[in-house]
């Protein structure tokens, strides 16, 4: 087993990671909360105050922390690309996402053009730090697999959603005349397409056969879906600049079908998969899977009558599925897996193999994540009907902030039990 | 189970990790001179790798259609 160890030796200590891991629930339980103080207003219509809010309190707070963390740690692995000095690059990357995030959000809530300015330069200082920290050894590696290909493309991605978001922050907080409408929409594609989406499928390609014990991708269809996805972004950001209607529309038909088709396709994938029992992780991308089909099926409906994406519930549907029932569901999934996996890696190096870690299960048991994951399609399926049924938003909200505190004491919990086994194996280490 | 390219073959594509790993590394100890051995995944083990080039392994690489990685390995 000495061997087997120098495999985990590159990997980042996993306190690089695990500081993103554990305030990003935070920002959901926020979010949850969020919801529960303002009520109806909350849903009315995604420009409000306090929607603008909470979706920044998901895609920055939960979801780009999630990311940027996550992938510190797991490029070595599935890119063979080592960030230097991981924990200095990841405290600093973190303090300045948190700091940013919860600027934004205080700028948006309470209409602090001040606090937007400021938030639009944090948040865009970090996350070039971040991508210069990981472009120079990313530069160095050769696209051998979809996946690096994929994360190289997304850091791409990363650069325009932050870009257009700092664009927009600007011209909100100091009245600059710009078309706020399509920019948005295309700050949101840039978001959930360019980066989200295909930095998803450029670690689905690795994690989906390899925690669910699934076949592989087909390596045509994983090479080609995030240059296709990054094509259309491209083609839509075009028909914005030229204000060209048609042209921004046909790349958000080809978009969305390319999205159906990678959900379908991974759907499909699971159905043959070899292990028998269905984990927390099946069923939260089974629910992802699901509900950003349903999403993308309205994205595209929408291409062909316009009109219907005019109302103000339509594309707080479409936000509510491919944001909490998508994006949320698929990242919570993997850090059931991550974390306690993990763990158990840098439980097993620290006793150099002689003292044995414990199983994954008590790090992070399986009842508990299944609550809290009853309790997030809870909260979704409310939350749905809520865009039509107003009394129901606070009911929505409490089921997703209970699902958001879950979420943070299970979390909170494996780093405890993290470190109080890590304090048993040095005491038996000690005593051989 | 042996293949085209030699007998020695770790298919480890239903397998959760670390076992590719030290399947791999057990089934490299037990090659004579000579000898090379196949790993199959459907990921690129960029540890591996790592550990490969540490103990002057080489390796030469291939993506198949149905996006499994076959890993050829010779001291």
């Amino acid at each position: 087993m000495e061997k087997a160890s120098l495999s985990f030796d590159q990997a980042p200590p996993f306190s690089a990671p695990l500081r993103f891991f554990l305030t990003a629930p935070l920002f959901a339980l926020l979010a949850g909360l969020l919801l529960l103080w303002e009520g109806p207003e909350l849903l009315l219509s995604r420009w409000t105050p306090g929607a603008l809010a909470a979706t920044h309190l998901l895609t920055i707070g939960f979801m780009l922390q999630t990311m940027l963390g996550a992938l510190i740690q797991i490029m070595p692995v599935v890119a063979g690309v080592n960030i230097e000095n991981p924990i200095v690059f990841a405290r600093w990357v973190h303090i300045g996402l948190t700091l940013g995030a919860l600027t934004l959000v205080s700028g948006f809530y309470f209409s602090l053009p001040t606090a937007l300015t400021i938030a639009a330069i944090v948040l865009g200082i970090s996350v070039s730090g971040f991508l210069v920290g990981v472009l120079r050894p990313l530069s160095r590696t050769p696209s051998t697999s979809p996946t690096i290909r994929g994360i190289k493309l997304a850091m791409l991605g990363l650069a325009g959603v932050v870009g257009l978001g700092m664009l927009l922050a600007f011209s909100l907080a100091h009245g600059w005349a710009l078309p706020l409408m399509a920019l948005t929409d295309l700050h949101a594609s840039w978001g959930l397409g360019a980066w989200g989406g295909i930095l998803l499928a450029a670690m689905a390609y690795v994690v989906v056969p390899m925690f669910q014990l699934t076949p592989g991708y087909q390596a045509r269809l994983s090479w080609w879906f995030p240059l296709l996805l990054m094509i259309c972004v491209g083609v839509w950001s075009l028909g914005v600049l030229l204000d060209v209607s048609i042209l921004g529309r046909l790349a958000q038909a080809v978009a969305n079908l390319l999205g159906i088709g990678f959900c379908g396709f991974t759907l499909r994938l699971q159905l043959k998969r070899r292990r028998a029992r269905a984990d927390v992780t099946f069923r939260y991308w089974q629910l992802g899977l699901t509900s950003a089909i349903f999403a993308l099926i309205m994205g595209l409906t929408a291409t062909l009558w316009p009109d219907l994406a005019t109302s103000n519930q339509w594309p707080i549907v479409v936000g509510l599925l491919l944001i909490v029932g998508g994006f949320l569901s698929f990242i919570t999934g993997m850090l059931y897996k991550i974390i306690p996996f993990l763990g158990w890696i840098h439980l097993q190096s620290l006793g150099e193999y002689k003292v044995p870690a414990p199983p994954m299960k008590k790090i992070l048991d399986e009842p508990a994540m299944n609550l809290q994951m009853l309790a997030h399609g809870v909260a979704l399926l409310v939350l749905l009907v809520a865009v039509f049924v107003p009394e129901l938003v606070r009911v929505g909200g409490l089921f997703f902030a209970i699902a958001s505190g879950l979420l943070v004491w299970n979390v909170f919990g494996a780093a405890r039990r993290y470190r109080q086994h890590s304090k048993l194996i040095l005491e038996k280490l000690g005593k051989l | 189970m042996s293949h085209p390219k030699t007998p020695h073959v770790v298919d480890a594509r239903y397998m959760e990790p670390p076992e590719p790993f030290v399947k791999t590394m057990e089934m490299l100890d037990t090659l004579k001179a000579g000898e090379k051995m196949l790993l199959q995944l459907f990921r690129e083990p960029h540890p591996l790798y790592k550990v490969l080039k540490q103990n002057g392994h080489a390796y030469e690489v291939e993506l198949l259609a149905d996006g499994t990685f076959e890993i050829l390995i010779w001291p």
